[in-house]
């Protein structure tokens, strides 16, 4: 017994002093006993090892399969994710606003949130609203209230702000000449005690809840007319509120989850927001009956204007036939209010990072949206191309569905537009005609893809050239003799008034008048006339029809067309050969319809109505419908006005108005 | 004192066995739960309650998308080839009662469907009803490789694999995309950083090693094992087209580089030529195709799409590869048949095969025809007026699909090998003057054919 050691790590050499053992207590008495003893031990023994190697190699072999499963299906690049701002505890924001004349800025927690120190822009009163659970900037604008209805603006944002967010103000150069009284009161009833004595190039900043308490209020009077009040600089601490009270209860739905995303983000968007009330943000309008344009892919084109954006959603998701799952939204540029509007509606939005400068990057932009379009949809002999600033009929895709065999069947055919450039209040009158014309109108068309593919797309200007995309397009390289199908009322309304080549008096003088389709289900006419030679039966069938007006008398005064209505008249101008027009733009100009550069036309042929009378203009000699001009009629020359010569460079300019 | 001192020395033994075992008893029941009994299923396998397991799984699935209308469809190499053994029973009576579980309770640890990325709607909904029946899934989302090829898009991340896990069986879920050249196309599966490593044992699965890219399947709606599903009309060819779906996309990053060090020629002529070419490339796609012959693209088409993923506008032909194996004799008739006039026929179908055909306006399509050795690849070119022989060596190479303006075609999956063999380690730089006989780093001269064979093997049109 002496040489047993009660040593579980036993030492090999020490197996013979055992088997001494053993047999030496086989011969004792109680060798039974000791035997069955030291079987018990070495079974235990071989027990735990047999464990630890059985623990042992369930780990390497558990360990192996996670090598090899990763080996394979790791993702090859490094993906380190973005960490995630931590959501601060903390309960109070340092908010910093400065107002001056030629620099404000407003930060928060040390964050600069605004800051414009620009020359001879950002006039007027800046408005900054934050998150009051987060100190999350939801919105930023200026209203230049120097100028006209800028207050009026205001109001109306100020008033679509969510009560409980924290709104801050600065004023930069000056903001109070054209701040009228509503808005002034509305600024009161935000707290403001300066507000209603503001005056000419006073500074002011003022911090405070809407609906609530007030942070903080600087005030700088304007010494004199010609000085501005010396610059003001407010520090103040805004408490934070927990974010279940910023948040309404709006039911648990998919939808509300989209919503409540959306309005914890972004601010001045209105009811889709509110809380007792929200807009709907689904539409469901009615299927159409046999839509040949369900599967039909649709580009929009955005920039970064979001409440565009937003409003032209909303019309395209209540046209009857829409098919959300084939509209891509495809935006210039790492916007995130933009991309927050896509996602709101449900539908899916592509970021493109801007390639060159103005024109150039809105034409690549272009190019990149349409690839991808025909990328993403592959089977897609179409795809319907709109922009952010359109809203869209009713029935835009009920026309579109009745018209789309026309592009694909027939050759003179290479786009169909919702737009009539023509189209105005006074110039179109019947929801159900369509015409041809020779120049591509957009603002809401379709394009082939075999014409994207295989000529656009491979000539596409390159981004070091400063060409309009549509301008491009229009030129005959492109065009090569082809047409487009227009509506004589409008299938889209263009209500953008900022834009690159766009502004308030510009949108004023040609867009704001223009007729817009409200009409549903809205049954075309005639559509298998718009062939090719359909077409010009059907037009020598018209002018047979037409009267002709006395061309004695003024063709710009409104009694150059009989009180009638329904009738068919034709006039005469004078044009000399094809790219003669120089009648018909001063005919253009006195009509009130677009005269920047020629729309419209057709074989030197103009349709739209007068006094709810179709109205043909033909364009002599140079159009092949001059046969039909009776030769007793002189066909009207109007002369330009002998200043503007110098100003033939601005159509040019102007017509890119598309953006 | 030594009488105590054993029976300690016993118990402790037994002590310590005892909570090794307890441990061990522990370690495998976690181990199970974590591996999903992959590991033991082998073993197990041949257990009733286990066969039944896979097949209540996959009914339960089967429930759960049908309540969400998503229309998926087997792909399940395992079961379709079990299938396939009884395919015309099952074409003939789809309604047929079973009476023993035979396919769905074969013993494997996933089963596979595919799903059309355009035949639903991405409704969150699918999951909330999928956590509520008890699945536990995995979504694998990556890049759009449909917008990969342009310059700085940013889409959304596309779904490409869905895992949905019960109990110790677990549906693979292959999300389809349609792409432009006509064909369908599943991602690879690549697991994101933070992703559960052993949610399920990702190396067995049967799609996502690799991307793949698949015709789109004709489908039949069965009843096996007294389940309805959708299986490929045809389950013996799916998995043949399975062994050989590899899909390589472009690279398109690189191509971008390059295209910035040479820009692209952007001349009306380029333009004209790459509309030509790709025209000629999709008939002889098409011609080829219907004949069952396999090509790649070979020489200046295959380098073009490998350095730029388009069409080498200064180079004036299209070239495609065929091995000799498919030769077919009908090709110079089909050809014919589709338009392409044979402008040349050098070499035989035993010795450096090549065809010439003639385009519209002068783009012109060489076939090559490739002898495999036991250790590389050649191709044979012929000089006309010399009868000198010419030998082109290759590696081996195996084939892969990809995308090339708009149409689904072979390259050698070792593309870099490939063309470095034709054109040396300096293939990124273009070359406007090529010369075959001389140029090409892996031409090797050849003999002349016999002046007895000239009117064979070089016949011009």
């Amino acid at each position: 017994m002496d040489e047993w050691k009660p040593n579980p790590a036993v030492k090999p050499h020490k197996k013979r002093s055992w088997y001494l053992a053993w047999k030496y207590k086989l011969m004792n008495q109680r060798a039974l006993r000791k035997l069955c003893q030291t079987g018990a031990v070495l079974f235990l023994l071989v027990t735990v090892i047999v464990n630890i190697k059985l623990i042992l190699d369930t780990r390497r072999a558990a360990y192996e399969e996670e090598e090899e499963s990763a080996q394979d299906y790791d993702d090859e690049m490094l993906n380190v994710e973005v960490p995630r701002h931590p959501v601060s505890n903390k309960k109070v924001l340092d908010v910093e606003v400065y107002s001056s004349r030629s620099k404000v800025y407003v930060a928060v927690d040390g964050t600069t949130v605004l800051e414009d120190e620009a020359r001879e822009q950002g006039r007027g009163i800046h408005v900054i609203v934050l998150n009051q659970a987060t100190g999350h900037v939801m919105a930023k604008r200026v209203f230049d209230t120097y100028s006209p209805h800028e207050d009026e603006a205001m109001v109306l944002f100020l008033n679509m702000v969510a009560r409980g967010r924290i709104l801050i103000f600065t004023i930069k150069d000056e903001g109070s000449f054209h701040l009228k009284d509503t808005a002034k009161n509305v600024l009161k009833s935000l707290g403001s005690q300066v507000a209603p004595f503001l005056s000419w190039r006073d500074m002011w900043t003022f911090v405070g809840k809407k609906g609530g308490e007030v942070y903080g209020e600087k005030h700088a009077k304007s010494p004199a007319l010609s000085t501005w009040g010396d610059p003001v600089l407010l520090k103040t601490e805004v408490h934070l509120t927990s974010v279940e009270d910023a948040e309404c209860h709006w039911p648990d739905t998919e939808l509300n989850r989209r919503r409540k995303r959306f309005c914890s983000k972004v601010e001045g968007y209105g009811s889709v927001c509110s809380c007792k009330d929200p807009t709907p943000i689904e539409f469901n309008p009615d299927p159409l009956k046999d839509n040949k344009v369900f599967d039909v892919p649709v580009a929009v084109i955005a920039g970064n204007r979001p409440n565009y954006l937003y409003r032209m959603l909303r019309s395209l998701l209540s046209a009857q036939g829409v098919n959300p799952q084939m509209i891509t939204v495809f935006i210039d540029g790492y916007y995130e209010e933009p991309m927050d509007v896509v996602e709101l509606f449900g539908l899916s939005g592509i970021q493109h990072t801007p390639i060159s400068i103005k024109n150039a990057r809105v034409s690549q932009h272009y190019k990149a949206s349409l690839t991808a379009t025909f990328n993403l949809f592959p089977d897609a002999k179409f795809a319907v191309v709109l922009e952010e600033d359109l809203d869209i009929s009713v029935d835009f895709f009920s026309f579109l569905s009745q018209s789309i065999h026309l592009l694909e069947e027939d050759e003179s055919l290479y786009c169909i537009s919702a737009w009539n450039d023509q189209g105005y209040e006074h110039t179109a009158e019947d929801p159900s005609l369509l015409y041809r014309v020779e120049t591509m109108p957009g603002l809401g068309w379709v394009l082939q893809k075999t014409l994207y593919k295989d000529e656009l797309e491979p000539k596409w200007p390159t981004p070091e050239k400063l060409w309009d995309w549509d301008m491009w397009m229009r030129m005959p390289e492109q065009r090569k003799g082809r047409e487009c199908i227009i509506p004589d009322i409008s299938r889209s309304y263009h209500f953008g008034i900022v834009g690159l080549n766009m502004n308030g008096y510009f949108h004023e003088a040609y867009f704001k008048k223009h007729k817009f389709n409200t009409v549903p289900n809205v049954q075309l006419k005639n559509v298998e006339s718009l062939r090719k030679d359909a077409y010009e039966t059907e037009i020598h069938r018209l002018l047979g029809e037409a009267e002709v007006l006395d061309h004695s008398k003024n063709p710009c005064e409104d009694s150059f067309v009989p009180d009638t209505e329904g009738k068919v008249y034709v006039m005469f101008i004078r044009m000399e050969q094809e790219a003669d027009f120089t009648t018909w733009t001063q005919l253009a100009k006195c009509l009130h319809i677009w005269d920047l550069d020629v729309r419209g036309n057709h074989k030197g042929l103009w349709r739209l109505f007068r006094k709810k009378n179709h109205f043909l203009v033909v364009g002599v000699p140079a159009s092949p419908y001059s046969s039909k001009k009776p030769s007793s009629v002189t066909p009207i020359y109007m002369e330009p006005p002998a200043k503007e010569e110098g100003a033939v460079a601005v159509p040019a300019v102007a017509a890119a108005e598309q953006t | 004192m030594q009488k105590i001192n054993k029976n300690v020395v016993l118990a402790l033994l037994s002590l310590t066995s005892l909570v090794f075992l307890l441990f061990q008893l522990y370690y495998y029941k976690f181990y199970l739960s974590q591996k999903n009994g992959a590991v033991f299923s082998k073993v197990r396998g041949s257990q009733s309650g286990q066969d039944s397991t896979r097949w209540h799984v996959v009914r339960k699935f089967l429930g759960l998308i049908s309540s969400h209308n998503i229309p998926v469809y087997l792909i399940d190499p395992l079961i379709l080839g079990l299938v396939d053994k009884d395919i015309e029973q099952i074409r003939t009576s789809p309604d047929a009662p079973s009476p023993e579980c035979k396919y769905f309770c074969a013993p494997r640890d996933f089963t596979t469907f595919a799903l059309l990325d355009k035949t639903w709607k991405h409704e969150v909904g699918l999951f909330r009803t999928a956590e509520k029946m008890g699945f536990q899934w995995l979504k694998i989302i990556n890049k759009d490789p449909r917008l990969d090829g342009m310059d700085d898009l940013s889409g959304i991340e596309i779904p490409l694999h869905y895992i949905f896990k019960l109990a110790s069986h677990a549906i693979h879920l292959v999300v389809f995309y349609e792409r432009s050249g006509n064909y369908l196309w599943h991602g690879p599966l690549r697991l994101k950083h933070h992703m559960d490593r052993k949610f399920v044992p990702f190396r067995k699965l049967h799609f996502g090693r690799y991307p793949g890219a698949y015709e789109k399947p004709e489908l039949l709606l069965v009843s096996i094992d007294d389940l309805k599903v959708q299986i490929p009309k045809n389950p013996s060819s799916f998995l043949e087209e399975m062994s050989y779906s590899r899909f390589l996309e472009c690279r398109y990053r690189e191509a971008r580089a390059f295209f910035q060090l040479y820009p692209d020629d952007a001349s009306l002529d380029a333009v004209e030529f790459r509309k030509k070419a790709k025209s000629l490339l999709h008939l002889a796609a098409l011609t080829l195709n219907n004949l069952g012959v396999k090509f790649w693209l070979s020489s200046g088409t295959c380098l073009g799409w490998y350095r730029q993923c388009n069409i080498i506008p200064h180079s004036k032909d299209v070239d495609l590869g065929v091995f000799i194996r498919d030769y077919k004799a009908d090709i110079i008739p089909a050809f014919q048949k589709a338009g392409l006039s044979l402008k040349h026929k050098f070499g035989k179908v035993e010795d450096s095969l090549e065809l010439s055909f003639q385009g519209e306006d002068d783009v012109k399509l060489d076939i090559f025809f490739f002898y495999e050795e036991d250790d590389h690849i050649w191709n044979g070119g012929t000089q006309a007026k010399s009868g000198k022989k010419f030998k082109y060596f290759f590696p081996k190479f195996t084939l892969c699909w990809t995308e090339f303006v708009e149409l689904k075609v072979h390259v050698p999956c070792e593309t870099l090998q490939y063309v470095e063999a034709n054109y040396g380690p300096d293939w990124k730089v273009p070359v406007k003057t090529w010369d075959w006989k001389s140029s090409p780093s892996n031409v090797q001269y050849n003999g002349v054919w016999p002046v007895n064979e000239w009117d064979d093997v070089i016949q011009i049109y």
